[in-house]
């Protein structure tokens, strides 16, 4: 939780407009929900998990719990699967 | 329906390869392929891509290097684009100019196969001696700025040795291994006999792969692709026909899938003559099996059809004769006893290598 997140080498975001995100990885297209493309576009290799819960909490006056939860839930995932390092 | 937009293009630079590799989803028919597209189509085929919405350009072949301007021409293209290029390759003309010639260009992601963890095996396999050459070409990439990943094919040979392939990659300092068992088309179903690994040595190589995944937590990504002939369900053959992947093969022919052109029920169009966007949107080929209308039964009302997409159409081709029935490895296809029966087939001494003959031409 205190370690700065970062994108595993070989992986790239790319946002296309407000509608469409993905996530591209060594073997594949990954398409992106809102929710992660939005703690996605915070990921610069210096924020930890808890700097992005509380950024997006911030950001869209949400309540830090729910947020958190939702963050490291998705950066869990994407961790498991070798695309974000931390 | 509406079309889809692909997100992946693989392109497929030669049928040509200095290895032998008994397992190769190529077509038998490799001398066919000679008229290879040049690299100003291949550039306008990127830019066609790219206004199609992909993403995504893996170079494949046969060996993608043996036509380095080419390979060049289209990861320079397609980085000034955005997109991500993958470059996967047998590795033994990975030289340093060689490299550092991709990484300039801007390539994402390099994919190197082995064909087993030790050079007598592996030599066989691949019918020269070269996986010396092979570990030089690792070391070099992962002393540079770009991602690799390690790919092994398991079959009967080498499926035992799992646990040695990992211990290699942990060696050498690999960060993602895939473990793909051998899929079969082409080459690959000519020798499915000799391929065809036993249900003992599935269930002991899943057990490997689980426990190494939990000791390599963090340090290696190891994925494993199941063999679908062992599977209950079918694999989500290319996420559905016509849905996110475009494949051009050497001589400019774009098919759904890689294997596709086994399936001669269909006209397959060519970027020489017709553009991408067309091909992809209203071609014959493509919109064949696109979506779910042409599902039979037990496809057809089956709760998964959009999940698995009734598997794969060029294995039911290729085992049934007929593209359009369901894919026979799904355990609820009538068909299913055709895979079960080739599990129980007796295993033949020797393989037949890959190569481009006049006489499987």
């Amino acid at each position: 939780m205190n370690a700065a997140v970062q994108f595993a080498q070989g992986v790239r975001l790319r946002c296309e407009g407000e509608d469409a995100a993905f996530l591209l990885v060594p073997e594949g297209v990954v398409e992106l929900s809102p929710t992660a493309r939005a703690i996605l576009e915070l990921v610069n290799g210096e924020r930890t998990v808890n700097d992005i819960a509380k950024a997006l909490s911030d950001l869209y006056d949400a309540p830090p719990g729910e947020i958190a939860d939702d963050v490291t839930g998705i950066c869990d995932g994407l961790r498991q699967r070798g695309f974000l390092q931390s | 329906m509406n079309e889809p937009r692909p997100l992946s293009l693989l392109c497929e630079l030669t049928y040509r390869c200095n290895l032998q590799c008994p397992y190769c989803y190529n077509p038998l028919k490799l001398a066919t392929y000679g008229d290879e597209l040049d690299g100003p189509t291949w550039r306008r085929v990127i830019a066609q891509a790219s206004e199609l919405g992909v993403l995504q350009v893996h170079l494949s072949g046969g060996e993608p290097t043996l036509r380095t301007q080419e390979a060049l021409g289209i990861v320079k293209t397609a980085s000034q684009r955005g997109m991500y290029t993958n470059l996967i390759t047998q590795g033994t003309f990975l030289d340093d100019p060689l490299l550092d010639a991709f990484t300039d260009a801007g390539l994402d992601h390099i994919q190197i196969s082995i064909q087993a963890p030790q050079a007598a095996l592996a030599d066989h396999i691949a019918g020269a001696a070269v996986h010396e050459k092979k570990l030089g070409a690792i070391e070099r990439v992962l002393s540079r700025e770009v991602a690799l990943t390690l790919n092994c094919v398991l079959h009967r040979a080498n499926h035992d040795l799992i646990a040695d392939v990992i211990g290699f990659a942990e060696r050498v300092g690999v960060r993602r291994l895939e473990l793909a068992n051998v899929q079969f088309y082409g080459w690959a179903l000519e020798n499915r006999a000799w391929l065809m690994p036993t249900r003992e040595q599935v269930r002991r190589g899943e057990s490997v792969v689980r426990q190494a995944r939990e000791r390599l937590a963090g340090r290696m990504e190891i994925t494993y692709v199941l063999p679908d002939y062992f599977a209950d369900l079918p694999k989500p053959c290319m996420h559905g026909w016509g849905n996110k992947f475009l494949t051009v093969a050497p001589n400019g022919t774009v098919l759904p899938c890689p294997a596709a052109a086994a399936i001669t029920s269909l006209h397959f169009e060519n970027v020489r003559e017709r553009s991408l966007s067309d091909i992809w949107r209203f071609s014959q080929a493509f919109t064949a099996y696109r979506g779910t209308a042409w599902m039979p039964e037990p496809c057809r009302s089956c709760e998964r059809r959009e999940i698995d997409f009734g598997g794969c159409r060029c294995q039911a081709f290729l085992l049934l004769g007929d593209a359009s029935r369901t894919d026979p490895a799904c355990s609820k296809s009538p068909d299913h006893h055709v895979v079960v029966a080739a599990l129980e087939k007796a295993q033949p001494s020797e393989f037949v290598p890959r190569r481009m003959t006049l006489t499987n031409a």
